[in-house]
């Protein structure tokens, strides 16, 4: 282990041990055991991993576990209060935009970070937040209800 | 594995003069990171994201510069670049996912060396320059004679890309960049093809003529037979059809999992064709006949 990470993750100041090599994933999943964000391409194709990195929606397979030092990153984990989901993970349930669920967390993290930019998101807007996403079950239609619910929710609108 | 994370150009320059041989420079690392997983892990990593002042878009005279560590989603969300070089912007906009975007710099793409490279056939078009750091030196390379090879070019293993410099194109040129890939932009592009005209004061003739080819060659290229050709000329129907046609025969694409060679031709030839009559049709405001 040839560095330490000092980084804040949901809110909580986390410092641990890793490698150059370490992706922000690994040090997620392996070394903190926070198994939330999911390994699936691991070459930053398909969005399982997406994370909120400095409140911007990244891929954790291909960041470096060293370029969390000194950042504030969220996961899927940092979404609920309590026994309270989020509203995007609520929507997501109330429309059953989940099938096999794998790509859901990353989703969910894609969809977070585009309704803290805009809570009125044009149908381009969800597009391109979700274009680096796969859903390997197909169920986009639902996943696009979801953001609308989300949105709509945390607008007031619904 | 080695890491380092140099504060400085110099600190990094020195990093490099001992270990450049086995270390890889990384910055976004949505290349490197990939390599280290699937190919394999080099000697040690130099991290140069927390270099300060590598970062930035700054208007420059007649033109931007643009440090090496910008991300893609800056070049996107950048009013002047889309205002002053929608060549570049539109190569920003369709390059990958929005969480690629947010990681992968522009110092990165270029100095990947990628001949499908998103952001390299614009900046060919609009004669864009690298600023080079060695440790002799640095030195100011037009991106025209920087790519060597697949993964080769200027930098070397010791050198560094630090700024680029993008001159505006004269007033009233009118650019594109069309990209073919299956998946949209989320896809490396099958053919990429950047094209930049200048039309004539009366606006009947190419006055300028700049065409970048990407993942058809070895190396991102410009197409100067093509360019050439038409050079002085109205765009004339046929005029169009034999651009297209010489632009596919300067191409020397290779077959892959993505597309065959002759494919590839096809695609250059048709894109090609459309950029050409995209430009004329804005610049002059006339079809092509």
């Amino acid at each position: 282990m040839s560095l330490i990470v000092n980084t804040t993750i949901n809110g909580k100041t986390v410092s641990a041990s890793a490698d150059g090599s370490t992706s922000l994933l690994e040090f997620l999943r392996d070394t903190l055991e926070m198994k939330g964000s999911k390994l699936c391409c691991n070459t930053g194709e398909c969005g399982a991993c997406t994370v909120i990195y400095n409140g911007k929606p990244i891929n954790s397979c291909v960041t470096m576990a060293a370029d969390a030092n000194g950042a504030e990153i969220i996961t899927i984990e940092g979404l609920a209060s309590g026994d309270k989901l989020h509203p995007v993970q609520q929507a997501f349930i109330d429309t059953g935009a989940v099938q096999c669920g794998y790509c859901t967390p990353g989703y969910i993290m894609s969809v977070k970070a585009l309704l803290d930019r805009t809570t009125k998101p044009t149908v381009e807007d969800i597009e391109e937040a979700v274009s680096g996403n796969i859903c390997r079950c197909t169920g986009y239609n639902k996943i696009v209800d979801a953001i609308q619910l989300a949105a709509d929710r945390i607008s007031g609108r619904a | 594995m080695e890491y380092f994370e140099p504060r400085s150009v110099g600190d990094a320059l020195a990093i490099l003069a001992k270990h450049g041989a086995e270390a890889k420079v990384i910055a976004g690392g949505t290349d490197v990171m990939v390599d280290i997983k699937y190919k394999e892990e080099p000697g040690g990593l130099v991290n140069i994201k927390r270099i300060p002042g590598l970062g930035g878009i700054q208007e420059n005279g007649g033109g931007l510069r643009i440090g090496a560590l910008t991300t893609i989603r800056d070049l996107e969300t950048s009013a002047l670049v889309r205002s002053k070089l929608p060549v570049l912007w539109e190569s920003a906009h369709q390059f990958a996912s929005l969480q690629i975007r947010n990681t992968a710099t522009i110092g990165g793409n270029i100095c990947r060396a990628s001949p499908s490279g998103e952001t390299l056939t614009p900046l060919l078009v609009l004669e864009a320059k690298g600023k080079l750091a060695f440790i002799t030196g640095e030195k100011i390379e037009p991106f025209t004679a920087f790519f060597h090879g697949p993964g080769k070019s200027s930098v070397g293993s010791n050198g560094l890309l630090t700024e680029i410099e993008v001159p505006y194109p004269v007033a009233g040129s009118r650019g594109v960049y069309l990209k073919h890939a299956v998946r949209g932009a989320m896809d490396i592009a099958m053919v990429g093809v950047a094209v930049l005209i200048t039309p004539d004061a009366s606006k009947n003739g190419l006055q300028d003529v700049r065409i970048g080819l990407g993942a058809v060659a070895p190396i991102p290229l410009r197409a100067s037979k093509t360019e050439s050709l038409l050079r002085g000329k109205p765009l004339t129907a046929a005029l169009l059809k034999e651009a297209a046609a010489t632009a596919a025969s300067e191409s020397s694409p290779i077959s892959d999992q993505r597309a065959s060679a002759e494919y590839r031709r096809w695609i250059v030839e048709a894109l090609t064709r459309r950029g050409l009559e995209q430009t004329w049709k804005a610049a002059t405001g006339k079809e092509v006949v």
